[in-house]
């Protein structure tokens, strides 16, 4: 008896393996036939657990969860050995489904982190404004990216193998240059019904990217706090979450020519950026650069000769703990875009997950040391920024590298946003109330190259990356064309995701209107914009007075 | 000048964007491509911002 228990277990297991391999193969592959239905004899299952054996309860688990909870699809047949291999690839695409889904809904709380980081660093009197602009970009960017976003991202994206396959998404616009097919964006998917959209594995992976586009949206919001006009912020943000992500994603998640940089130019392993360095954090931090130039300073902020003013925000309490939000919801942004946690390169979450934690670290030691040597005390705000840079950083390289390394890329990242943050005010001039433009799009663009430099080439999802056999590899590490097709997506996020944000806030500009009146911003844009205050029951101390 | 500071800022893209064509070599791709961030650099920095900085409220 026992011996045939070990035959039928053995057989399980070689089937599941094949079956595993099966689940990385093209879209577009016909299904391996259905292994034959041999049937398990009453014998075989004389060792199950019966109900009986249950009258007692189960204190200790060992008679829950046994061969009776196994689905049979047809009951006078019983049991049978397709039945048994169901259940295990239902068992894996359903480990996958859960860790994704968690892993998203642990992203979408990170909106709260950044609206109480935001709304700490700007003045009371545009407290409830920061906070509505944080509120109301969820479902602006949401619904922005159900109509048009999805579809221009993910239509192209072909099957993803860990969430059982996804070959719906199968529509990529292409122009053909230089002899290869170049992707330009998706084209299936829209209101998620569309050429059979509506699948659960579509739902899993719009649910998990829509939050990183709202990620992306948020970061804009902390630049242009204070002075931005709410209308002009929804329709900017509207075009954020249906065109200037989606695009760019698509280029480097959807099956675009970043992607296809290896397999058609032979650069590495194409762009690789495992969690959005590049593309969630660097592309809302250049759009906030963007918005930040049409906008302008706020009225206070720099002398007539151009030398800064500090305004101080509000509450730096929500400004700390905002930041601890943000770094327990980054235990899904990093590790969950495995999206899976079986099979392919899925227990590489745990990797991802300490080399996010490590970078975290760093982040804060470098720049809370780089702020006290340099101003003989360590700055709160900026030691919350150094901590979210290191984060940022590490989004990108994170699937990638070692946690050596990624205690080195954090620390650079806490010392770099501090020096970014002073060239944004100093040099360029350009105020950012909160420091997104370095945190996000200045350590974005360091993750990317990051990735170029330092992944070792010891990280497998599956035995290829972007269609490249093989492990992503560094320059460090011997492959200087992974480093190169990093600095393209650099190039990219620079050369066209500026423009195309700048250009496009331009005409909010000119039809809307970015910015409130001067009457409005020395109000406080609670009453003007919004109808009420955050902090109705405080009296507001006067505005100090700031150098001319 | 804003739209020529957006036209040089995009003409980088391009240059990078066309070491694909141009440049076999790595090496060679490295150097537009590093060529072309520099571009987007002086358009964005050297072009856009002194460009705007001339109509923001501090300098009227």
């Amino acid at each position: 008896m026992t011996k045939k228990l070990v035959f039928v277990f053995a057989v399980v297991l070689c089937l599941a393996r094949a079956g595993t391999v099966h689940a990385q193969a093209p879209a577009d592959a016909a299904p391996a036939a259905a292994p034959a239905a041999a049937a398990i004899s009453a014998e075989d299952l004389k060792a199950a657990v019966k109900a009986t054996d249950r009258a007692n309860g189960d204190p200790d688990g060992s008679l829950t969860g046994t061969a009776n909870d196994i689905a049979i699809s047809d009951a006078k047949a019983g049991l049978t050995l397709t039945d048994v291999l169901n259940q295990i690839g239902a068992n894996r695409i359903g480990v996958n489904f859960a860790w994704t889904l968690l892993c998203g809904f642990l992203i979408m709380f990170m909106q709260a982190g950044f609206a109480v980081v935001e709304a700490g660093l700007c003045r009371a009197k545009n407290a409830n404004h920061t906070m509505m602009m944080n509120f109301m970009v969820y479902g602006v960017g949401m619904l922005a990216y159900f109509l048009i976003g999805f579809p221009l991202q993910m239509g192209g994206a072909g099957a993803i193998a860990n969430l059982g396959g996804t070959p719906v998404l199968n529509s990529e616009f292409t122009i053909h240059l230089f002899g290869k097919d170049i992707g330009l964006f998706g084209n299936t998917g829209y209101l998620l019904m569309h050429h059979g959209t509506y699948d659960v594995a579509v739902m899993v992976i719009f649910l998990f990217q829509m939050v990183f586009m709202d990620t992306t949206t948020t970061i804009v919001t902390g630049t242009c706090c204070e002075r931005w006009k709410y209308s002009a912020f929804m329709v900017s943000t509207m075009f954020l979450g249906a065109f200037t992500y989606p695009i760019f994603a698509n280029w480097a998640w959807g099956g675009g020519w970043l992607a296809m940089l290896g397999s058609n130019f032979g650069l590495g392993h194409g762009y690789a950026d495992f969690a959005g360095s590049g593309v969630v954090h660097s592309v809302g931090g250049i759009t906030a650069l963007a918005c930040a130039l049409i906008l302008g300073p706020r009225i206070g902020k720099f002398t007539r000769d151009g030398k800064p003013n500090a305004i101080p925000g509000h509450d730096i309490m929500w400004v700390l703990t905002g930041c601890f939000i943000l770094a327990f919801g980054w235990f899904g942004f990093n590790p969950g875009s495995t999206l899976a946690l079986s099979g392919n390169g899925g227990l590489r979450a745990a990797s991802v997950a300490v080399n996010t934690m490590l970078a975290g670290m760093t982040g804060s030691f470098g720049g809370i040391l780089y702020m006290w040597i340099r101003y003989g005390k360590p700055d709160a705000s900026m030691s919350g920024n150094a901590f979210l840079a290191g984060l940022v950083a590490i989004t990108a390289p994170s699937g990638f590298v070692n946690p050596v390394a990624s205690a080195i890329i954090g620390l650079i990242a806490g010392v770099l946003v501090c020096v970014s943050c002073e060239f944004v005010e100093r040099v360029l001039k350009v105020d950012d109330p909160v420091g997104a433009i370095s945190v996000h799009g200045t350590n974005g663009i360091w993750g990317v190259i990051a990735v170029g430099l330092f992944s070792d080439g010891r990280s497998n999802y599956g035995g290829s990356w972007n269609g490249v056999a093989g492990n992503v590899t560094g320059l460090f590490y011997g492959d200087a064309g992974q480093f190169v097709a990093q600095l393209m997506g650099v190039a990219t996020l620079l050369g066209f995701v500026f423009v195309m944000s700048f250009v496009f806030n331009l005409f909010v500009d000119w039809f809307v209107g970015q910015r409130v009146s001067a009457k409005s911003e020395l109000a406080g844009l609670d009453v003007p914009e919004m109808g009420a205050v955050a902090y109705p029951d405080f009296v507001l101390r006067p505005e100090p007075a700031m150098a001319d | 000048m804003t739209f020529v500071g957006l036209a040089v800022a995009f003409l980088g893209f391009m240059i990078a964007f066309s070491s694909l064509g141009l440049a076999e070599s790595t090496g060679a791709r490295m150097g537009l491509v590093l060529a072309g961030i520099m571009v987007t650099l002086v358009g964005i920095m050297g072009v856009i911002v002194p460009a705007y900085q001339k109509t923001w409220i501090w300098k009227r």
